[in-house]
């Protein structure tokens, strides 16, 4: 059924069609994919079901309970649900560029942005639909309506989140300019994801003996009569989660009156044209600077101040590679707290973290060169531009793994020694597979570097599991004790690591 | 005879697939401005990325300021500059930076590359645009800061690919002042444009590709005389119309 053109329905219908095509054919997904997911999803009804179907009835102090874990992933979903809806508006509002289009038609102002963030709502909320659908759904058959209202649940909490991203949004704009705006929600975007990471390496980042006065500290505040208690309004979103009819109305209303306040306020903010008075304010306020050049530096060194200019100027990018670093917590407070057995799961990380960052690096240093045909067109030699490319990604990398390395050489000097071994040839193999297999590419497609491109994702990933394995058994192997068994081990690894850079080599095509 | 020509092509071809550049015969004299025109998918583009270097022709020889391109390449792109018609540009560099790189690339001195770049930037008014990054620039701006790049190392030969599209009408008389000025002084320009009246007025020499192949070349009064006169518009249409 289609909407009359010109309603708000047929509207409606346009922007998921958008959403579809940004988000569902982008994908590059085969035919064959869209039927098995299909089943797959079917598939975990019946598990759904099959686990659920006599389950015994819930007293409630236990549905307090569930309403709090409910609660503390509903903030979790939070975080997701604020990061795409930030990304959603600045796509949808400043990057698609069919405002103008649609404000100069007949269409009511206020419809037009009704239908936006409500379609940017229910985009958010799809896939956290899909996700619950099984449980909710098996809820029905075995006498448990009242877990419809997680889908309720689900749709006012995307749509605050969405409302309070898009004023967010707005805000953003009016302050930093939409292209900056669209950084940030890039980079919160990306944090999120690190976000649950590090929560769920808490227990690695922790000192020791904090666990247990964690643990101490939450049943003081959950206590009867505290903040947090069970019965504390806190939990509100929760408990509407359990199917409690007043606190799903409550949230409902809450989420409905968010929605009209930021329609009514984006509306405004467009009819007042203060998008447009951003470019003026922003002309106005900057300093003329004099920016001087500094010429006559060699050809390597104006090439590595350029490739880290570039780098660190996009911040979306150098988020995307940095947050490999939060990774390097939990090893790193390993190293910290010398934990002897623990030195060669350490000493394989750092080796895959290195190589893994470098392979970003050189991605973005070789492979998303933005003026191929200058650097061609010039007489520098290509074989100078290269060395300084390659030097441009392994440098930073070196740099900041050498501090976890000289930390580990001053508490013991082999198994220091060792993993600065790994992680120098790891860097330095991504590096050349880097330069030897990349293939010319949009910076803006980092996030899909790996498709398309198989054959050096494969070389590059066994490789780097090849150094990390290598860096394992040499450390396991330089431990007292230990039987020439791993001694054999790491000279395997080491060959495998050593046979994909040759076919790296062997394979090679040459690039900007 | 060589010391005049800055750029020859001999029996140049290019193929992808079909033919785009065929026995390309082409001269182009030093301190003159020589148009290329053609229809669109004529080889115009093809021919200027082989004489920069960027593609290797098939067949044929490419002598620029008496260098083999293919036996010297760093010594022929040494005297030249290639401006495509989508600007190569970086967009998170200031425009200084950028001049700053591409002097790098040419290995322009110090002594030479700052008072020039400065010049250059102050000419093609981008000096008040200084600590902007050239993400924001408008297209004009950017295709001037190219412009910039190409000249800062001084080159012999200045090869441009649709050097005016998308320029207001300021932007295009300061490129086109800076083309003159080049050319005055002793430089050499090659350029493709689809804005006929700018190769009427600009040109010394123009050459009609078509097909690959060169079909007319000569003044404008010399392509004139070929066919029923007018305007260049008219003499371009008759010569490459199918009947």
């Amino acid at each position: 059924m289609r909407g009359k053109p010109g309603s708000a329905v047929w509207l409606l219908q346009h922007e998921l069609r958008m959403f579809w095509f940004n988000n569902g054919r982008r994908t590059n997904r085969r035919n064959w994919l869209a039927p098995v997911l299909v089943a797959g999803w079917l598939g975990l009804h019946g598990l759904a079901y099959f686990l659920l179907h006599d389950m015994p009835d819930v007293p409630a102090p236990v549905v307090q309970f569930v309403a709090m874990a409910a609660t503390v992933l509903l903030v979790v979903l939070a975080t997701f649900m604020f990061s795409s809806g930030l990304k959603a508006s600045v796509d949808s509002l400043f990057e698609r560029g069919d405002v103008d289009l649609l404000l100069s038609s007949p269409l009511p102002s206020r419809s037009i942005f009704t239908v936006r963030l409500g379609a940017m709502t229910l985009g958010v909320a799809i896939v956290y639909l899909a996700l619950a659908a099984p449980i909710v759904n098996a809820g029905l058959f075995i006498g448990h309506p009242e877990w419809l209202a997680i889908y309720a649940v689900i749709l006012a909490w995307s749509t605050i989140w969405c409302a309070l991203a898009m004023l967010l949004t707005l805000l953003l704009v009016r302050v930093l300019g939409a292209r900056k705006t669209r950084v940030v929600a890039q980079v919160l975007s990306a944090i999120a994801g690190a976000f649950l990471f590090l929560l769920a390496q808490a227990q690695n980042l922790l000192p020791l003996g904090t666990t247990a006065s964690l643990q101490d500290m939450i049943a003081h505040h959950i206590a009867p009569g505290s903040i947090f208690a069970p019965d504390s309004n806190l939990w509100w979103a929760g408990r509407a989660v359990t199917g409690s009819a007043v606190h799903l109305l409550g949230l409902a209303c809450a989420a409905l009156a968010l929605f009209l306040f930021t329609v009514q306020f984006t509306h405004g903010f467009f009819v007042r044209g203060l998008q447009q008075a951003v470019s003026t304010v922003r002309a106005r306020g900057k300093p003329a600077a004099v920016v001087q050049g500094r010429f006559g530096r060699s050809l390597l060194h104006v090439v590595l101040r350029k490739e880290w200019r570039l780098i660190a100027r996009d911040p979306h990018l150098l988020s995307q590679v940095l947050l490999q670093l939060l990774y390097l917590l939990p090893l790193g407070f390993l190293i910290l707290r010398s934990e002897q057995h623990a030195a060669p799961g350490v000493g394989a990380g750092l080796t895959m973290l290195a190589a893994s960052l470098t392979t970003s690096l050189t991605w973005i240093i070789v492979a998303a060169e933005d003026a191929p045909d200058l650097l061609q067109a010039s007489p520098a030699a290509m074989r100078v531009i290269r060395r300084a490319k390659v030097a441009a990604a392994v440098l930073p990398i070196l740099a900041l793994a050498a501090i976890p390395l000289v930390w580990a050489v001053a508490h013991d000097a082999a198994t220091g020694l060792l993993m600065s071994f790994t992680v120098v040839a790891a860097t330095l193999c991504a590096a050349l597979t880097g330069l030897w297999q990349g293939r010319p590419a949009a910076r803006s497609s980092f996030s899909r570097r790996a498709k398309g491109n198989w054959v050096a994702t494969v070389v590059d990933l066994v490789g780097t599991l090849g150094w990390a394995a290598t860096g394992f058994v040499l450390i396991r192997a330089a431990s007292p004790g230990q039987s020439a068994y791993d001694a054999r081990w790491a000279g395997i690894s080491l060959a495998l690591a050593l046979l994909t850079l040759l076919l790296a080599w062997g394979t090679r095509r040459r690039i900007g | 005879m060589t010391a005049a020509i800055a750029l020859h092509l001999h029996d140049v071809s290019k193929h992808f697939g079909r033919p785009a550049v065929e026995h390309l015969e082409l001269t182009v004299r030093r301190g003159e401005l020589y148009a290329l025109l053609g229809p669109n998918g004529a080889g115009k583009t093809t021919t200027l990325r082989m004489v920069a270097g960027l593609l290797a022709p098939d067949g044929g020889r490419i002598e620029v300021m008496g260098i083999d391109m293919a036996t010297q390449p760093a010594a022929a792109k040494q005297t030249i500059a290639y401006l495509p018609d989508d600007p190569m540009l970086y967009d998170k560099l200031k425009p200084m930076e950028y001049l700053e790189f591409v002097a790098g690339l040419w290995g322009v001195s110090a002594k030479d590359a700052a008072p020039r770049a400065t010049e250059l930037l102050d000419w093609l008014d981008l000096s008040k645009h200084g600590h902007e990054l050239t993400e924001g620039f408008s297209r004009g701006m950017k295709q001037k800061l190219a412009l910039a790049g190409a000249l800062i190392h001084a080159p012999q030969l200045l090869i441009l690919d649709e050097p005016l599209t998308g320029l207001d009408a300021a932007a295009a008389r300061q490129v086109k002042d800076l083309l003159l000025h080049h050319v005055e002084a002793g430089g050499t320009v090659i350029l493709t444009t689809h804005i006929l009246e700018v190769a009427e007025r600009m040109a010394q020499r123009i050459g009609i590709i078509q097909h690959g192949r060169l079909i007319a070349e000569g003044t404008l009064d010399e392509l004139r005389a070929r066919t029923d006169g007018g305007t260049l518009e008219d003499v371009f249409l008759q010569l490459t119309s199918p009947a």
